[in-house]
């Protein structure tokens, strides 16, 4: 296909007289010299040789527009024989996108018409008319709308520019069918349409694992984070720089349902402290699955508190330092490690957290020595985010038939550790070159790896018990704790 | 509103305390507010007297409590400036003051857990006031001190 932009108008044009049978001001003529076709307009001839391709028929413009839409104000048509829609016109009109089709609509809007007949008249200032002919099959063709009454109907679009009419492509699109066509023999989507996944922390882990989830056709989403979307976000978050600003939970909301339109998203721009545990305690307990990419801690000791005493599976992800490498803990209450057991049991590889945004530095910086933001790339978080997701998935179809379900005994392990890179200092620093091993463990493979429940935890244990008995205390006789002493 | 794991775990932290032998901190529970605070006077190895006070967070033990020196106060620094008034410092081993009042860095955020008890926290406001005397003594920071306890602790 050629991308000389002339030349691309000019086939353009000539194509088009083709196919509406009248002369054009372009055409293409056999060049005997050139012994190929060459695009002529007025006389003037394109430079070089055109080499026209099956791809060059697709640059006719095409408006796209949602059959189900068009069906649900099939009856509005039908009395007033005109109904208004609105299209995005992306790359100077070369695709014109139902707006209501998907949440993100460009820069440029074009205000347009659905007409049943061609008697029917636009109304003033129409830019864009879609005009519905009544007609027989094939209904295979995109430009055909099959009404609820099964009457069959050919669309023709024009589009107005400066001052002269042009042809569009038609196509109208059966969303929710085609979305479902590549995973459905895969996942249960109609099951995930009913699960509701709660992620804490939308940030480049979080935000990529809700994409991901939309795409398999989850249904619900409880999305938690106070944070905005900063400049030094974008080269690795899933928004962009036109987003900088808005909160991270709206751009990752406005993104699900641009790949999932049905999927239901509510947002909470708290943040998750104790102060906060009215509002998140709710949130856990409507949650088929939670998972937890948030960058601190506290938050992840509070998260696991709840979804322990919840009985919620819940996911833990995050990248090393530099993203060097990462770890995704999952978390079935009472049958696996809880992320309490978790930090006793590897203080190291539980503190080992990528410094991924200012507040996480200040948060373990004094102000003296100041901690930088450090550098990690989103091909090196992407890994972790994938595991996650895959983690995630695996909850929500467990009690299903799946495709997904060989894998249970793949994903036994509660701990799962991911290497970009052995990193100098670290304990991974002499693994051997991935070329060179396959029994070792080397980077970008992804280690399971089992280990116990602490039966002491202070969350999923008996911390209370065990302790109290150590001391020869018995929990059934504690009371209440003195009364501070009076100050003179 | 503390649920009753919390309220058996300060319980049995006000235990732990007298029987670890830190008879002068107890947990003692503020019924008009429903809050709890740990707390004591304590003496220096040179005989002066220190009050540590740690005020129990809503989210405890998952959230780290906070461990003030709120007697003296205020607390100076050898050169003469208080402590309170360098607020973060690495130097000196203190986090935001609160009122004032110097807080000692004892577990870092990214550091603690709900294993923690209380007397390990007390321990390091120990190790935290015999480390603030040395650099009373000798003006130089305290974390040099404090780095060197920290095996024995």
């Amino acid at each position: 296909m050629t991308t000389d932009p002339q030349q691309q108008q000019m086939i353009r044009e000539a194509m088009k007289a083709i196919a509406e049978r009248r002369p054009g001001r372009s055409k293409l003529v056999y060049d005997k010299t050139k012994r190929t076709i060459v695009a002529v307009t007025d006389g003037a001839q394109t430079p070089r040789a055109l080499n026209i391709t099956a791809d060059d028929a697709d640059m006719f413009a095409v408006a796209t527009l949602s059959a189900q839409w068009l069906t649900d104000r099939w009856a509005t048509l039908r009395r007033e024989r005109v109904v208004p829609v609105r299209f995005s016109s992306w790359d100077d009109g070369d695709a014109l996108t139902q707006f209501e089709l998907g949440p993100l609509p460009a820069y440029s809007l074009v205000e347009g018409v659905v007409l049943l007949g061609e008697e029917t008249p636009s109304p003033a200032g129409t830019t864009l008319r879609i005009v519905l002919h009544l007609g027989k099959g094939p209904v295979s063709e995109d430009s055909t709308f099959v009404a609820p009454d099964g009457s069959i109907h050919h669309a023709k679009t024009q589009v107005r520019n400066n001052g002269k009419d042009e042809s569009l492509d038609t196509q109208f699109v059966d969303l929710q069918p085609e979305l479902a066509l590549r995973r459905s023999a895969l996942l249960e989507t109609n099951v995930l349409k009913h699960k509701t996944a709660v992620l804490f922390g939308l940030g480049t882990g979080g935000g990529h694992a809700a994409v991901e989830l939309a795409k398999c056709g989850v249904g619900r989403f409880d999305l938690v984070d106070p944070d905005r979307l900063t400049v030094g976000n974008v080269v690795r978050h899933p928004g962009g720089l036109s987003q900088v600003g808005r909160l991270k939970i709206r751009v990752m909301r406005d993104m699900i349902q641009d790949k999932n339109p049905d999927a239901q998203v509510t947002i909470h721009p708290i943040e998750v402290t104790a102060e906060n545990i009215e509002t998140i305690r709710p949130l856990i307990a409507r949650g088929d699955v939670v998972i937890c990419g948030t960058d601190n801690r506290p938050s992840k000791l509070l998260i696991n508190r709840l979804c322990v005493k919840q009985n919620k599976v819940a996911l833990y992800g995050g990248a090393f330092r530099r993203a060097y490498g990462g770890q995704v803990l999952r978390v079935r209450p009472k049958a696996s490690p809880c992320y309490e057991c978790f930090v006793a049991a590897m203080p190291e590889e539980s503190t080992d957290e990528e410094i991924s945004s200012q507040g996480a530095a200040d948060a373990i910086a004094y102000s003296d020595r100041p901690v930088a933001v450090e550098p990690g790339l989103s091909l090196d978080v992407l890994p972790i985010a994938n595991m996650l997701t895959k983690l995630a998935l695996m909850e929500l179809v467990a009690d299903t038939s799946s495709t997904l379900k060989v894998l249970k005994a793949d994903y036994g392990a509660p701990w799962y550790l991911w290497l970009n890179r052995p990193e100098p200092g670290t304990r991974y620093a002499d693994w051997p070159p991935m070329s060179e091993s396959i029994d070792e463990m080397t980077i970008n493979r992804w280690y399971g790896i089992d280990f116990a429940r602490d039966a002491d935890c202070p969350v999923c244990g008996d911390f209370i018990e065990s302790i109290a008995a150590s001391y020869g205390l018995d929990p059934k006789n504690f009371g209440d704790l003195p009364a501070p002493p009076t100050k003179e | 509103m503390w649920t009753s794991d919390q309220r058996n775990r300060l319980y049995l932290e006000n235990e732990i305390l007298h029987r670890e032998g830190f008879t002068q901190f107890s947990v003692y529970w503020y019924k008009d507010t429903d809050t709890y605070e740990a707390s004591g006077n304590t003496w220096s190895s040179s005989g002066k007297l220190y009050t540590l006070a740690i005020p129990i967070p809503s989210g405890f033990p998952q959230a780290r409590p906070p461990m003030y020196i709120t007697y003296p106060a205020p607390l100076y620094a050898a050169n003469g400036t208080p402590i309170s008034a360098l607020g973060v410092s690495h130097d000196m081993h203190t986090l935001a003051p609160s009122s004032g009042q110097v807080q000692i860095c004892h577990w870092r955020d990214n550091r603690w857990h709900s294993g923690i008890l209380l007397h390990k926290v007390f321990l390091k406001g120990l190790i935290w006031i015999e480390a603030y005397e040395q650099h009373l003594a000798t003006g130089r920071p305290l974390a040099e001190f404090v780095s060197t306890m920290k095996e024995y602790a």
